[in-house]
């Protein structure tokens, strides 16, 4: 019998196990009364062990167990998906349904797996990048500090190394350096793939480095904990004892002299400012062995040291401040690559856009919930939409065209029919068409965000969000109302606007850079990149002869506006309508084009309720609407009538809505009753011809099951959903939406 | 636009329930009905009947149940990306995830952790998860010869961190191979304390390791700070009512017209003051005829309480009485509230038929 193999079902198994322990003792007294002393001596100490391993293997309620181990289906579905990779297209069509799923899943997962990693990856090079010159100042900081420390002197003998007390020195020599990281972000949990990053920043550059969260700056840790994450990041192995001599012995005998030893800690406000200033402390004690130095991060003011630490620590401290980006040009620069340049081909509409937004500058405001979206609406995307497989190679150049359809084929064969019955026939031609409009679309979308990064260069010295003008390039109303272009209309504050507005208000020299910016980003787009080349040409020839040319990308549309201009203003006016143009000419949003569903994500409700549940509102929607979502006849009659044949926790929570925040338990109890009874009026009319004895025990009856089913609502989830936060005193329950389930009063 | 739906929902919903609140302040009058006056059920009786309760609805329930099946495999989808399930909605889903788990994860290994248990000892969770995933890979052997260090001693003898670290370990090529954990009521008694969960969340953040779990508490996401939730748990939230009875989850809890009958309140009381030492109970005696003498007032002060019990040689001191009235309050055997002078008074929250009982069990 083994342990994983069993599964206790609650009472059930209890009270067998009960009559199996009742039926052995009734064997064992028997034994013990037919057989002899010694033969029952054996029964009840077999009774006994078989106890004991009762108790040992099903215990009566388990808090954990093993429900199954895993099968080798694993490995039957990639033998399947090997056999696939070998087939030919024709062979497809052959495959069974469960084949069929199987190499659907597959092709999901490694569609989802590959477009995802191209994300990720991203995301983590721009988050690397952009705080590279923060990183080299703090290395080159290390490094001298690290040199002022050795000044200090240094152990010559493995025995100094570990003695319990450190070398006496002076107080000025007991100084401990410290980096101040200015993070200018409250949202922590968006710093420490920062200061992950920074750890291997410095280790790949020849420094012993270790992380500590401010959870082992607990209260309850105390310093020991600090040396103890300490001692299992530096000597990889568990160590029993905590003490600083072994750190000081291992950076001796292990020849790590050279370099220096540095302590990440990259939450200083939410540490415990004894344990804080005691490490500080004991560190600044040990300097000249462990020359270590300290690297903080502070969310909020550089005067938090100050506030939180010991004066003894702060008098140890030698700090030096180093600032980070700031959440917003991390977000801009996230959303530039991974959205505007579609770094993996997978793009979302303007509604899931919109609602991102929302959720970042209304909600959430971490950069790591919108990286947490962005794969709940990537995954959901793969497992919604047939054809979105084709993201795996969507990306690829034009000259793998037979590779595409090659894969188109797989795709196809895979998908259930029925779902690709709405796409029509998909012979040979219509999978060439396709292909051809997949090229077609990934074009498109090149020229799209082109324009989109134009525009932001425009408007970055407005301080616009690039999310917001993700937002409006993507909308497709917007575009196609054509209202871009007619910037004198009511369009004033957007994005897009901002940013022609300000190419028209730029000094000449700054329009020159700008289009120079340009021209980088349009190197990809021949057509975008030729005019773009154009127009650098026609303001070098404008800026010489002062409006003696005519201009040709301006000519047709504004001839006589440019000719009342000065000189400056035709300038600016010249480039502001490229822009303009380029919007009208290239920045179809992807929901205009046909099959755009292939690549970008729309369901924004499902993204919605995957990405943060509402347990709160939703329970409480749950037992207003359990006739809407239980869809039975009984119940859904007239509007908002309660029925007796209603969930009993359905019927208790709707009455306790009527009642109010305050319910006297009597009276709902009452009208719980009063709602039930027509089921006990049926019962007795059906048992009227019985005695009145009879009657009154059927009242009885029903009194108990109405209590019955009362409680058994009342506790639904015990008090936990409903009851918790209820008072118990003088008979009145507390029922508001507020106090429903509140912990600290469980 | 998408943001003013979005505002107006949320607005919506806030004024429709200061409005009820306004509505129902203005209009509601004061009932002086008290639960006492309803003929309770004794507790045996009240249990059997629960036990023998025909639920309702089961044809309906089951096929909500049913439908959830056909997303089984999007389920099992959303657990490869690498996201942890998060089950929530109007009742029991413990019937449901363990079918989930039973048919759609058998590549899985996957242990259940009944979190509904106050017993639940989180440290012997990780040992198991660790001692499974080392079970579906030593066959295999999939752990290269220079990592095996790290599990030469017994894993029941290590540390929670080496735990972590071996479930966290990139073990295997392809990153298909994890142990699904379900835990049914992450924000049950047994397992909501920060310290559980950190713990929890460090696990839901090792590679190895997937999580499946349910959510009763309409307060739940207050458990979980924002690393936790997008770094940790990676939560992929499903709304799953299922309308079945939270049998098993429930078994721990009294029932409500148990829990509110006089005489459990009584039984409970004299639990507690039978655990204490016989001046405690003395003191508390004082307090209780007190109350039963002057049923109108708010209660005894604590100033006469004092001379009363010094005089009849209870307590030597303030320091004295004040240790018991801590131990009272404690265990919510008596309450303070101002009386119309302002001076804190002590009263005992039962009402005068179960006061009288506990003093005659405790005399």
């Amino acid at each position: 019998m083994s342990f994983s193999a069993i599964k206790v079902e609650g009472s059930a198994l209890r009270s067998s196990m009960k009559e199996m322990v009742r039926f052995s003792c009734k064997g064992a007294v028997l034994n013990f009364w037919f057989q002899g002393e010694a033969q029952a001596f054996l029964c009840v100490v077999d009774l006994l062990v078989t106890m004991f391993i009762l108790y040992l293997f099903i215990p009566p309620m388990q808090t954990h167990f093993v429900l199954h181990r895993a099968s080798s289906g694993n490995h039957d579905r990639k033998s399947a998906r090997m056999k696939m990779d070998n087939a030919s297209p024709a062979d497809y069509t052959g495959l069974n349904s469960e084949c069929k799923d199987g190499l659907w899943q597959q092709l999901q997962r490694e569609a989802f797996e590959i477009v995802w990693s191209k994300i990720e990856n991203t995301f983590k090079a721009v988050l690397k990048n952009i705080n590279g010159d923060a990183f080299n100042e703090i290395h080159s900081w290390v490094l001298e500090s690290f040199q002022a420390i050795r000044s200090l002197g240094s152990i010559s003998s493995s025995f100094e190394a570990i003695r319990p007390f450190p070398i006496a020195i002076d107080a000025a020599s007991k100084c401990l350096h410290a980096g101040l990281v200015l993070t200018r972000n409250i949202e922590f949990v968006d710093d420490l793939m920062t200061f992950e990053d920074l750890a291997e920043n410095l280790r790949s550059r020849g420094c012993h480095v270790a992380n500590l969260s401010s959870l082992e700056f607990s209260y309850d840790n105390g310093t020991s904990g600090c040396i103890r994450s300490l001692l299992r990041q530096f000597l990889s192995s568990p160590v029993d004892a905590v003490d600083m001599s072994i750190l000081s012995s291992w950076y001796f005998a292990q020849g790590n002299r050279d370099a220096p030893v540095v302590v990440i800690l990259n939450d200083l406000e939410r540490c415990c400012g004894h344990v804080l200033s005691d490490f500080i402390i004991m560190l600044s004690e040990w300097i000249v062995k462990i020359p270590v130095i300290l690297i903080i991060g502070v969310a909020t003011t550089l005067d938090v040291p100050g506030e939180m630490l010991h004066f003894n620590a702060l008098q140890c401290l030698r700090m030096c401040k180093f600032i980070l980006q700031s959440p917003m040009e991390r977000m801009n620069a996230v959303v530039e690559a991974v959205l505007v340049k579609n770094c993996s081909g997978f793009s979302i509409s303007h509604k899931v856009a919109v609602f991102l937004k929302n959720y970042f500058t209304n909600h959430d405001g971490t950069l790591s919930s919108l990286i947490r979206a962005l794969k709940i609406a990537c995954a959901q995307h793969f497992s919604t939409e047939p054809l979105s497989c084709m993201l795996k190679v969507f990306d690829e150049q034009e000259s793998f065209h037979g590779e595409k359809c090659g894969f188109l084929h797989e795709v196809i064969s895979a998908c259930d029919r029925a779902i690709l019955s709405s796409m029509g026939k998909m012979d040979e031609e219509g999978i060439q068409d396709m292909v051809s409009t997949l090229i077609e679309l990934k074009k498109m979308q090149d020229r799209w965000s082109v324009v989109v990064l134009c525009l932001y260069e425009a408007a970055k010295c407005r301080q616009v969000n690039l999310l917001d003008l993700l937002c409006e390039a993507l909308d497709p109303d917007l575009l196609s109302s054509g209202r871009i272009g007619c910037h004198k209309t009511s369009i004033k504050g957007r994005a897009m606007y901002c940013a022609i507005q300000n190419v028209r208000e730029l000094p000449e020299v700054m329009v020159v850079n700008l289009v120079k910016s340009w021209e980088k980003h349009a190197i990809a787009i021949p057509e975008i990149h030729g005019k773009v080349k154009d127009l650098q040409y026609n303001l070098k020839f404008e800026n010489g002869r002062r409006r003696k040319e005519d201009l040709p990308v301006i000519k047709r549309t504004n001839q006589n506006h440019l000719n009342a201009l000065g000189g400056s203003r035709a300038f600016n006016e010249t480039a502001a309508n490229f822009l303009e143009c380029l919007i009208n000419d290239f920045m179809q949003p992807l929901e205009c084009m046909p099959s755009h569903e292939i690549v970008c994500y729309k369901n924004v409700e499902k993204l919605k309720a995957a990405l943060a549940g509402d347990p709160r509102r939703q329970i409480q929607v749950d037992l207003l609407g359990s006739c809407r979502i239980l869809q039975c006849s009984c119940c859904s009659g007239d509007g908002g009538t309660l029925r007796p044949s209603m969930q009993d926790t359905s019927i208790m929570y709707i009455l306790s809505q009527e009642h109010g925040d305050l319910i006297n338990l009597y009276d709902w109890y009452q009208c719980f009753k009063l709602i039930l009874q027509p089921l006990g009026k049926v019962n007795q009319k059906t048992k009227q011809n019985q005695g009145k004895k009879d009657n009154n025990e059927d009242e009885e009856l029903s009194e108990v099951a109405i209590q019955s089913r009362g409680s058994c609502g009342c506790k639904a989830k015990g008090d936990r959903i409903i009851c918790s936060g209820w008072h118990m005193d003088s008979d009145k329950v507390m029922t508001s939406p507020v106090t429903l389930g509140d912990f600290s009063t469980d | 636009m998408e943001i003013d739906d979005f505002d107006m929902e949320e607005f919506g919903l806030s004024r429709n329930y200061f409005l009820a609140k306004e509505s129902r302040s203005s209009s509601s009058k004061k009932s002086v009905n008290k639960l006492s006056d309803i003929e309770v059920l004794n507790e045996k009786e009240l249990e059997a009947a629960v036990a023998n309760i025909e639920p309702k609805h089961q044809k309906e329930i089951s096929a909500l149940k049913d439908s959830y099946k056909s997303s089984y495999s999007e389920w099992v989808f959303k657990l490869r990306c690498g996201f942890g399930l998060l089950f929530y909605g109007f009742g029991s889903k413990r019937a449901l995830i363990e079918d989930f788990a039973s048919t759609s994860l058998t590549e899985y290994s996957v242990v259940v952790v009944n979190g509904y248990l106050q017993s639940v000892n989180i440290k012997q969770v990780v040992a198991c998860i660790a001692e499974v995933l080392w079970d579906s890979l030593n066959p295999r052997r999939k752990i290269p010869r220079e990592n095996m260090s790290i599990l030469q001693q017994p894993l029941s003898s290590q540390s929670m961190e080496d735990h972590f670290a071996f479930l966290d370990g990139s073990w295997t090529e392809e990153n298909d191979c994890f142990v699904g954990v379900v835990i049914h009521n992450i924000d049950g008694p047994g397992l909501r304390d920060s310290e559980t969960q950190q713990c929890l969340a460090q696990l839901a953040a090792c590679s190895n390791v997937r999580i499946i779990a349910s959510t009763d508490h309409v307060n739940s996401p207050l458990l979980w700070d924002k690393k936790m939730v997008n770094t940790q748990f990676n939560w992929y939230w499903l709304h799953t009512p299922t309308f079945e009875p939270y049998k098993i989850e429930g078994m721990s809890f009294p029932l409500i017209l148990e829990h509110g009958n006089t005489n459990q309140s009584a039984k409970t009381a004299t639990i507690v003051l039978q655990s204490l030492t016989t001046n405690a109970q003395s003191v508390f005696r004082v307090v209780a005829e007190h109350q039963l003498s002057h049923p109108d007032e708010e209660g005894i002060p604590i100033s006469s309480l004092y001379t009363a019990c010094r005089e009849r040689f209870l307590v030597s001191s303030q320091v004295t009485l004040n240790s018991h009235l801590t131990e009272f309050k404690d265990h919510e055997l008596v309450k303070i509230r101002k009386n119309s002078d302002g001076a804190d008074c002590l009263y005992i929250p039962l009402p005068k038929e179960a006061l009288e009982k506990l003093l005659s069990e405790i005399n």
